[in-house]
């Protein structure tokens, strides 16, 4: 052993609350830098300096997250749009949303949302690399539009049935159409961790840029890293194409695209899609595009409400995120027919319960134990316990304690008062032969039996 | 040490929560490895001596008494 540690033993417990402060996510600080070879050089990322930058969530629910399902409703969407923009806060975290400019139904949601005066997050296009769509995203009085222009050779060879120079050369012409309209194009680099960066890649940002030189700020050309596949990787030193770090670095330093014009946009498809959103923020992309609890094409895209709580743990602030709209988001779009897995983070049934009794004797403790934040003040969701045969005395005297909101008050239950009510649940297991948890109802009534008094003090007086 | 007569209704109480023979428990037996004491019971072991002695006990506290000689004492610190 080079060094040895000796016990600090201490009369009060170290709880870290730098970095688990309990009334926010745990917070994200970085201890030093980051070193790429890139091109046989070493090129140095300062994480923390990001975290200053405008670093911001864009939204795709209306357009990537449409396409995993059947189509909202114009109402739905207008009702989403208002709650994402509650959600994201004055600040215009959440900065912008895109909506699709082809049906009907797209271009009535786009003038019901626009009628609505909301700053943020900004309405802009999603269209087709042919010139002629352009005249759908000025009709509709939108300032910016994001275009399809596929990078890689599977989609250009084996979908376009193009070369790539006839593949460059219609990309090129569209975005000029797109300046001369008076719209600011945003190119979709579509598979880009799959292509050939400097073979195509590289040659079509660098037009753009040269381009974007020739525009005022306004009409500068966007550039969205579309990671289609999930194949995108954050660790350091990875290889191109699937570098997220490389393609970020050579966007910004070599292709003349500015952080503030870069973003990603994820696909789910290895589980890294979150993290590799996240990593492309710290890497050089402002933006991130993402969807209402993940729903996109496929395995989904980033999703939106863990982008929020990952951007409050970076910055350290709400920066005037609601975060309890996300509570109130989730259960609307239940309402609506898209399910949530109940071990789904932050907003699936059972994200902050626990059944194993060792975990709620902590719970009742200390809710810090085994809670990841102040869920009940940050999403409206306080720690429970499901009961079953594995809760022990403990959960349940948290369940029952939570059901008669007697915590801490004098009245509050103690594990002695609750053993029949164990003996009882123990007995559907190890006699009844029960294999399904507990209801809610049925430990009403439980407690109804067993806790009369307590019962009628604090339920039935709540209900009058 | 625990008085005689409060180990004895220890003793007594144990039994009875734990459908054991009196004769059998001694006060070096754990309530959990030796009489086979389940965490719902050990909270019902709480309950029936507060019940016997007439006193509230510390949940936490009663909950850390491993032993049988020991919960005589610590019952009759209380008493």
């Amino acid at each position: 052993m080079e060094r040895t540690y000796a016990l600090q033993d201490t009369p009060e417990p170290a709880l870290i609350e730098d970095i688990f402060p309990y009334a926010l996510p745990p917070l994200i600080k970085f201890a030093g830098t980051w070193v790429e070879d890139i091109d046989g050089r070493k090129i140095v990322f300062d994480p923390a300096a990001r975290i200053n930058d405008d670093i911001h969530v864009t939204d795709t629910t209306f357009r990537d997250g449409q396409q995993a399902r059947p189509p909202y409703t114009v109402a739905q969407q207008v009702k989403l749009y208002q709650m994402l923009s509650k959600l994201g806060g004055p600040q215009g975290v959440i900065r912008q949303t895109e909506f699709f400019l082809y049906t009907k139904n797209d271009r009535e949601t786009l003038e019901k949302c626009r009628e609505l005066g909301l700053k943020y997050p900004e309405i802009t296009g999603w269209i087709r690399a042919v010139k002629g769509d352009f005249r759908l995203v000025k009709e509709a009085g939108l300032k910016e539009s994001g275009m399809l222009t596929s990078s890689s050779d599977y989609h250009i060879f084996y979908k376009q049935k193009q070369t790539r120079q006839q593949a460059f050369d219609q990309y090129v012409e569209v975005v000029e159409a797109a300046l001369e309209t008076g719209v600011r194009p945003r190119c979709h680099l579509e598979d880009v961790t799959r292509a050939d960066w400097k073979g195509f890649v590289f040659p079509f940002v660098q037009k753009l840029a040269r381009l974007s030189e020739q525009v005022p700020d306004h009409l500068k050309v966007k550039v969205r890293l579309c990671d289609t596949m999930g194949f995108g990787l954050g660790w350091p030193n990875v290889a191109a194409p699937r570098s997220i770090a490389k393609l970020c670095w050579y966007m910004i330093n070599e292709c003349g695209i500015p952080p503030a014009r870069l973003e990603w946009h994820g696909h789910n498809d290895f589980h890294r899609v979150h993290i590799n959103g996240a990593t492309a923020w710290l890497y050089g992309c402002n933006a991130l595009n993402a969807t209402l609890l993940g729903y996109g094409e496929r395995t989904g895209n980033p999703p939106l409400e863990a982008a929020l709580l990952e951007y409050i743990a970076l910055k350290g602030d709400l920066c005037g995120i609601e975060t309890q709209m996300i509570t109130e988001i989730a259960a609307y779009m239940q309402s609506i027919g898209l399910p949530v897995p109940d071990n789904y983070p932050f907003v699936g049934k059972h994200f902050n319960t626990t059944r194993a009794g060792i975990h709620a004797g902590g719970l009742r403790r200390n809710e810090r134990i085994y809670n990841i934040m102040d869920t009940t003040a940050l999403l409206n969701r306080p720690p429970r316990v499901a009961i079953t045969d594995k809760t022990g005395t403990d959960g349940i005297a948290i369940w029952v304690n939570d059901f008669l909101g007697v915590k801490g008050t004098p009245d509050e239950v103690k594990l002695t008062q609750i053993v029949k009510i164990q003996k009882w649940v123990m007995d559907q297991y190890n006699v009844h032969g029960r294999m399904s948890t507990i209801t809610d109802e049925e430990l009403e009534q439980q407690v109804k039996t067993h806790l009369p008094d307590l019962y009628a003090q604090h339920r039935m007086a709540a209900s009058r | 040490m625990a008085n005689k007569d409060v180990l004895d209704r220890v003793i007594k109480v144990t039994a009875r929560v734990l459908n054991l023979d009196p004769g059998e428990i001694r006060p070096e037996h754990s309530f959990s490895f030796d009489l086979g004491a389940e965490s719902v019971q050990s909270v019902e072991l709480i309950a029936a001596f507060e019940e016997e002695f007439g006193i509230e006990m510390d949940e936490d506290a009663a909950l850390a008494v491993e032993r049988v000689g020991a919960a005589a004492d610590f019952i009759g610190k209380q008493l």
